[in-house]
């Protein structure tokens, strides 16, 4: 697995890239909670975001093929969201709003987090005075989450060069009990971490 | 006579770009123990990966690799698996079944053998490594040389004709280690071992393979390479303390 599939081009040069990050993380931040508030069927207001959203595609040079990919990676979770609001009268408007407004939402933070390495959020979020335990957290996540997929692609591994069937069964048997030993490994890991960063004096 | 492992010319680039390997060939004939040495990053990890089909992620028409004289293809990896057993640096990644019974069996089940032999099989297996009765410990509970032996018989177990192993003695303490050392002895299969262990290679291996920088850099008699001491340093290696005193024609 690649390392940087989430902010792959975070540590590009375009003007976008260039910009400050506190201006980038306002302007970001500022169209959520926009697009949070729109009202459903603010058709005008939703393309004029869209259009808006378009140059800094472009200024960003971000290859339009892999924000696509992205987003339609993260879509599913939009329409598992979404989906419930059809039972309801007339809900296939406020269906199709909540799409839209999802998309553009998650669009922009995809935007965000390709335009600007993570560790430049966190020194403004330590700034701007978010609890420092947030920060921590959220520091801690984006470094261990690279070490988790390492690990779960090691064990993969280990366990495709010892398998000899292509039976289904029996690779999603064994994929599961991968995944609860990445669990158990996961706790005790945070606590070796926790021991190493109390040990060297984090209290 | 069919090499065991044929390699000829075996290129490959991480995502990132970076050359892992450019253009390695050797060949492996049946019942060899091949060391591979070479500093940090050299490739070796990356070049065990490919002997059992495990790289590269996308396979062409041709494979650079070929295992008893057949080249490694999406069709016979399967196959390849159960020939090519690998022994990863690292014992956690490959110790992922709840009970040390269960993580040995997980070959054989494969195959639909009975749970009767398998039981069989498997406590004769952990009593060849030196761990018998371990088949109900949990292996997050072992000690690092245990985990080694556990996943040792959870290869030999398949009876694969080629043993590849990565850094076997990284996690282990000197008896351990010695013991490891017979164990490894007393298989007759082919072997490859990658290790920084000169003293290991020394000890197992007839043959050697040093890698330097994605590149196979020398090939040869054991003795005679590791004790080349202006090569040895020149690749971020040493000549091994046993070599120290040996008179070069023994």
């Amino acid at each position: 697995m690649r390392h940087d599939f989430i902010d792959r081009y975070s540590r590009q040069k375009s003007p976008i890239h260039n910009l400050s990050t506190s201006l980038k993380v306002v302007t970001a931040i500022s169209a959520l909670i926009v697009i949070v508030a729109l009202p459903h069927k603010s058709w005008l207001v939703f393309s004029l975001l869209a259009l808006l959203i378009i140059p800094v595609i472009v200024l960003s040079k971000l290859p339009i093929r892999f924000l696509l990919l992205r987003l339609i990676m993260l879509e599913p979770f939009v329409l598992g969201v979404s989906i419930l609001s059809l039972f309801k009268e007339g809900g296939t408007i406020i269906f199709i709003s909540i799409v839209i407004k999802s998309t553009l939402a998650l669009l922009i933070m995809l935007l965000l987090s390709n335009t600007t390495p993570f560790e430049q959020i966190l020194t403004l979020l330590k700034k701007i005075k978010i609890p420092p335990l947030m920060v921590t957290i959220l520091a801690l996540f984006y470094r261990y989450l690279f070490v988790l997929i390492d690990e779960s692609e090691k064990m993969q591994r280990a366990r495709m060069s010892r398998t000899f069937t292509n039976s289904k069964k029996h690779i999603w048997k064994s994929r599961i009990q991968m995944i609860s030993e990445l669990f158990i490994r996961s706790t005790e890991r945070a606590e070796r971490i926790y021991s190493a960063m109390r040990a060297r004096g984090w209290s | 006579m069919t090499p065991a492992i044929e390699v000829t010319n075996l290129a490959y680039s991480y995502h990132d770009g970076t050359e892992a390997l450019r253009g390695v060939s050797f060949k492996i004939q049946n019942d060899e123990c091949v060391g591979l040495i070479g500093p940090n990053g050299a490739g070796k990890s990356t070049l065990l990966l490919h002997l059992n089909g495990l790289l590269p992620e996308k396979r062409g028409n041709h494979s650079a690799v070929a295992i008893f004289g057949e080249s490694i293809s999406t069709e016979n990896v399967n196959e390849i698996h159960r020939e090519v057993a690998v022994l990863f640096q690292n014992p956690d990644d490959q110790l992922f079944c709840p009970t040390v019974y269960d993580d040995v069996a997980f070959g054989p089940r494969q195959w639909g053998m009975s749970e009767e032999e398998i039981k069989f099989k498997v406590g004769k297996i952990l009593a060849q490594v030196g761990i018998p009765h371990f088949e109900n410990r949990s292996p997050h509970h072992l000690s690092g040389g245990e985990k080694q032996r556990v996943c040792l018989a959870g290869l030999l177990i398949c009876d694969p004709k080629i043993l590849v192993l990565d850094e076997p003695t990284r996690d282990l303490d000197p008896r351990g280690r010695r013991e490891l050392l017979q164990i490894l002895k007393n298989i007759p299969t082919t072997k490859i071992i990658a290790s920084h262990d000169l003293e290991l290679i020394v000890n197992l291996c007839a043959r050697t393979i040093v890698l330097d920088h994605g590149k196979i850099v020398a090939d040869g008699d054991t003795l005679d390479l590791l004790s080349n001491e202006k090569m040895m340093l020149e690749h971020g290696l040493e000549k091994p303390h046993s070599l120290q005193h040996l008179h070069p024609h023994k």
